[in-house]
């Protein structure tokens, strides 16, 4: 009797894991309607599979052959997902790097099975950076719950923690490395136990008190000199209002902005009257790639009082910034007039190699992940042109950015999915500035995983590198009440 | 055969299990009767999900059996009465569990006083029914235990009950190594500086406070609260087994059924005074507001306030809606307890129990975007991090009102791995997309027909603009005209007040 029992559930187990053969299919002329769309998309040569499910969720199975020009071909088939191994994934880009793979896709449906029209995926020469790092939170308003950074490897669907605020009471917010390289780190908790988190050189986390008598508050968005010893941060008095209508919720805005350096070897920011201007909104410093100049977004101030925030649009400009001396240059430029289009430009970030700048084009106001008609523009920045990544932008919110460290990829964070919860892209942008489609953060079972997942992927970068994040030493220093205070330098 | 079972057999096993009955019945119509809706409160903090990957984020954590188990208890709490049978089954068990640890004799009655300390536990609405079965799994191992013959495999299995246990219960189940110490304890101090190296050895890897792990992460719902009462349950369980046993001639000297009853009444009697005095009826009556509110129960909520004129904030906001529901909020505001416009719309508090019942005036209204985010934001405050079923099918609903599909299909696919909300979610999922139902249903069709016409921002305060804006957005909305004159008349803005009246004449 126990034979037999063993005999059955072993033949309910093989019968359970056995691929069906894809027979008598109806052979579509259309492309299969698969999620995440990955038709016809570029991806770098050492990115985990790209799962997808077919759109359509009656679907009962789903089959997908990847064949490439030399013969080779990986085959998976699922129930909801296509589930490639990885390591036959790996071997088929590494045999293929400048060139198209063709997938066929059938479904099978009530009536049988269905083979669509092959598409093709590109496999760039450029490969990718070892991972992401961001931020998982919900798309709330002003109340947190749970929430952490975490990297995820780009090559796997591994993702890991670096630190959550189950460790502790606060939030955490603007994580940032210098190129993609995690010994230089900058990390800010909010909170109780506020703090900005520092490590230089690969050493030591510092806890620092970045707020002084002579700066609007706590130091908020960061950015690493290419050297490494100094870091742009904005210093931001935010507010937020709510949306009575309409398809934008939340309003964050500046009262008050202000930039600073920060000369990480001194402990000293470096101040500039011009940069600190009562009657301009100054946000958003980000370093040329040569580290010789400071790009910022700047808006003219709103009258006190004034909640016209439909009328404040930023400019891109430009200050000069000499690294040796860690002196400001004496003139702002205008680099790109958003203004003037009624339109206001957020999130400026060249490219490592000096080559472009990739910036969020909005209605108004500096806060584009919670505007809809948010896209991406890129600036070209020997002729000064800037034009939209049509390629990669959606009807949705597509904002915040970062180049990978050989300025082949950019990861954007778009609300195309759904209108709300931010995920990952990735776009191949070639040395002409020439965008592809981008893909979605791949997942095991896509549609599963981002469906369950009610969390947006907030301020995505490439490291290049695990962190090697020692969250639990991290935790003591911010439960600690240590904390080192900022010096200041005020630039003539 | 032992003096101990030489009582029992005298006294009657029957005799001490209609105590544990009529205590169980004590703990039944308490909560069913006395404290439904501190239940129905524990219910709509937590969402608990049938699904592979919600479980593992539960049971990975220490005591994380316990948690899962509580949890999956507690969405039968959304039945006042099933809620109330659980916990009295979850206690009468403890009470069992405790009797059998020692030969009680005249000290009967101090086996219940465990069980009535979890009850008192129980009494807090952020205490998570996550400790009670932590106890209760402590007590099973110790009795799975007394049954295993002593020798090396006794001992080997306690070393691996260590850890599972601590897994299983949480740091509670030092109880049962507590309970389970022999009398030459020798090589069992090993035992426990075992346990003692987990917290600390664990403290490295898990992402929580070292200090949870020494005293229990899941047991109550604020994670800066130490919940003194339930380890005084634990330690008293051990506490009064020494006693027991330390007076064992004594108390089993008489064994006479009346001289247990004795005990009995005077533990009961005793604890039952402690548990009433410390029951909070005020929250209680705050619940029921926003439990009657919760499920629209208007003529229920316009019975109540007439039977005691409420003087709570929720309950006049409550009894507000309610009379505006009914048409009757400008013509008897004043015969009602009044709390300026607080009363009408309370100032939005970022924690978890205040904005409910305010989101489902604004809800009613047709501000559905203040709902909307009034409820998400109440649901982040959540302080342990869990979500809310209550707040989910809301947030469903308002992405429905504002066409969000998306976002509703989200959170209903969610629901539908509930046990009690899945139902809703599949009839909802339908309406998605469907313009036509949507218009034609007696809600949504209405609240959209109600939503604000033209865009402006709002703050944490309801104006009087606000509402004028949103009557002006459709004259039909008799709730934003109730609520503007009430406004007017709270205010004593007599200009706004007749400007709309004739507007309306």
């Amino acid at each position: 009797m126990k034979k037999i029992l063993y005999i059955l559930l072993s033949l309910l187990f093989c019968a359970a894991c056995t691929n069906e053969t894809v027979s008598d299919a109806n052979q579509e002329t259309s492309l299969p309607h698969i999620y995440p769309d990955y038709i016809g998309v570029t991806i770098p040569v050492n990115i985990a599979p790209l799962c997808f499910n077919m759109a359509d969720e009656t679907a009962l199975r789903i089959d997908a052959v990847i064949t490439d020009s030399h013969g080779h071909n990986l085959h998976s088939q699922g129930e909801e997902s296509t589930d490639f191994d990885i390591d036959d994934w790996h071997t088929l880009l590494s045999q293929n790097p400048g060139d198209s793979l063709t997938v066929t896709v059938s479904a099978k449906y009530d009536d049988g099975w269905h083979t669509y029209r092959p598409f093709s995926i590109y496999v760039s020469t450029d490969s990718i950076d070892y991972g992401i790092c961001y931020r998982l939170i919900e798309p709330g308003y002003e109340v947190w719950s749970k929430m952490g950074i975490y990297e995820r490897d780009l090559s796997s669907f591994d993702e890991r923690p670096l630190i959550e605020n189950t460790q502790f009471e606060g939030c955490v917010n603007c994580h940032s490395f210098n190129r993609g390289n995690a010994a230089d780190m900058s990390l800010h908790i909010r909170g109780a136990h506020g703090a900005t988190l520092l490590r230089h050189n690969n050493g030591p986390f510092i806890a620092y008190n970045t707020k002084t008598d002579q700066t609007l508050g706590l130091c908020v968005y960061p950015y690493w000199h290419p050297s490494g010893r100094y870091i742009a941060y904005s210093t931001n008095t935010t507010n937020q209002l709510f949306h009575s209508a309409g398809r934008n919720r939340i309003e964050v805005f500046d009262d008050a902005s202000d930039l600073q350096v920060y000369d990480v070897e001194k402990n000293e920011l470096l101040l500039s009257p011009l940069l600190k201007q009562d009657s301009v909104y100054e946000t958003y410093p980000v370093f040329s790639a040569d580290g010789r100049s400071l790009y910022f977004c700047a808006a003219r101030a709103l009258p006190e009082g004034s909640h016209q925030l439909d009328s404040i649009r930023y400019n891109l400009c430009r200050i000069d910034f000499d690294p040796e001396t860690g002196n400001y240059g004496e003139r702002i430029d205008t680099i790109v007039n958003a203004e003037a289009l009624h339109k206001s430009v957020s999130f400026p970030r060249p490219s490592y190699d000096g080559r472009f700048l990739c910036y969020t084009l909005s209605d108004y106001g500096q806060f584009s992940i919670w505007h809809h008609e948010a896209d991406l523009y890129l600036l070209d920045l020997a002729t000064s042109q800037s034009r939209p990544m049509d390629e990669a932008n959606s009807k949705e919110t597509d904002s915040f950015h970062n180049w990978s460290t050989n300025s082949r990829w950019l990861v954007l964070s778009s609300r195309r999915d759904d209108g709300l919860f931010t995920r990952p892209y990735f776009c191949h942008i070639d040395a002409k500035g020439k965008v592809s489609k981008p893909f979605m953060l791949p997942q095991r079972n896509p549609r599963r995983f981002y469906r369950e997942r009610f969390l947006s992927f907030n301020v995505p970068d490439f490291i290049t590198a695990p962190t090697r994040f020692n969250s639990h030493q991290a935790t003591r220093l911010i439960n600690s009440n240590s904390r080192t205070p900022f010096g200041v330098r005020t630039s003539p | 055969m032992n003096e101990r079972s030489q009582w029992s057999m005298v006294h009657g096993q029957w005799s001490m299990a209609m105590f544990t009955l009529l205590f169980g019945v004590a703990v039944l119509l308490f909560f069913g009767m006395a404290y439904p809706h501190h239940l129905h409160y524990q219910e709509q903090y937590q969402l608990f999900l049938f699904d592979r990957n919600y479980m593992w984020e539960i049971v990975k954590l220490p005591g994380g059996v316990a948690d899962l188990l509580g949890r999956f208890c507690t969405q039968f709490f959304l039945f006042a009465w099933v809620g109330a049978l659980i916990i009295s089954v979850l206690l009468s068990a403890v009470q069992l569990l405790t009797l059998r640890l020692a030969s009680w004799g005249r000290l009967y009655g101090l086996s219940f006083v465990p069980s009535c300390l979890l009850w008192l536990f129980l009494l807090d609405e952020n205490a998570l029914l996550g400790g009670v079965w932590a106890v209760l799994l402590s007590l099973l191992a110790s009795w799975a235990f007394d049954h295993l013959p002593c020798g090396w495999t006794r001992r080997i299995l306690l070393i691996i009950a260590i850890p599972v246990l601590y897994w299983m219960a949480g740091p509670v189940c030092i109880l049962f190594f507590l309970l389970q110490a022999p009398k030459r304890l020798s090589w069992y101090y090993g035992l426990f500086v075992l346990l003692a190296l987990l917290p600390i050895l664990l403290s490295f890897y898990l992402p929580v406070p070292a200090d949870k792990l020494w005293f229990g992460i899941h047991y109550h719902r604020y994670p800066t609260v130490f919940p003194v009462i339930l380890w005084v349950a634990v330690l008293s369980i051990f506490v009064l087994t020494l006693i027991a046993r330390a007076l064992h001639r004594w108390a089993n000297a008489s064994h006479r059924i009346v001289v247990a009853l004795c005990s009995f009444v005077v533990v009961i009697a005793g604890m039952g005074w402690i548990v009433w005095k410390n029951s909070n009826f005020k929250a209680e009556k705050v619940m029921q507001y926003d439990f009657m509110a919760r499920h629209q129960q208007w003529n229920r909520i316009l019975d109540t306030v007439n039977a005691e004129k409420p003087n709570n904030p929720i309950g006049v906001t409550v009894q507000n809606l309610a009379l505006a529901m009914h048409g009757l909020l400008t013509d008897h505001l004043f015969e009602y307890n009044q709390n300026g416009i607080s009363g009408l719309f309370p100032t939005v508090e970022r924690d978890a129990i205040s904005p409910l019942p305010t989101a489902e005036v604004f809800y009613q209204l047709g501000m559905v975007n203040v709902a909307q985010r009034t409820v998400f934001e109440a649901q982040e405050a959540i302080l342990d991090f869990q979500k809310s079923a209550r707040c989910y099918k809301r947030l469903a609903q308002t992405n429905l009102i504002n066409g969000d599909y998306e976002v509703a299909r989200k959170y209903l696919m969610a629901l539908q791995k509930t046990l009690f909300y899945s139902d809703w979610a599949n009839e909802t999922l339908s309406l998605l997309g469907n313009e036509e139902a949507i218009a034609k249903h007696p809600e949504y069709g209405r609240l959209r027909q109600f939503a604000y016409k033209d865009d402006f921002y709002f703050s944490d305060h309801t104006t009087s603009q606000m509402l004028q804006s949103l009557f002006l957005s459709n004259t039909d909305n008799r709730l934003a005209y109730e609520y503007l004159l009430a406004y007017c008349l709270l205010t004593g803005d007599r200009e706004t007040y007749y400007q709309f009246t004739s507007i309306k004449r």
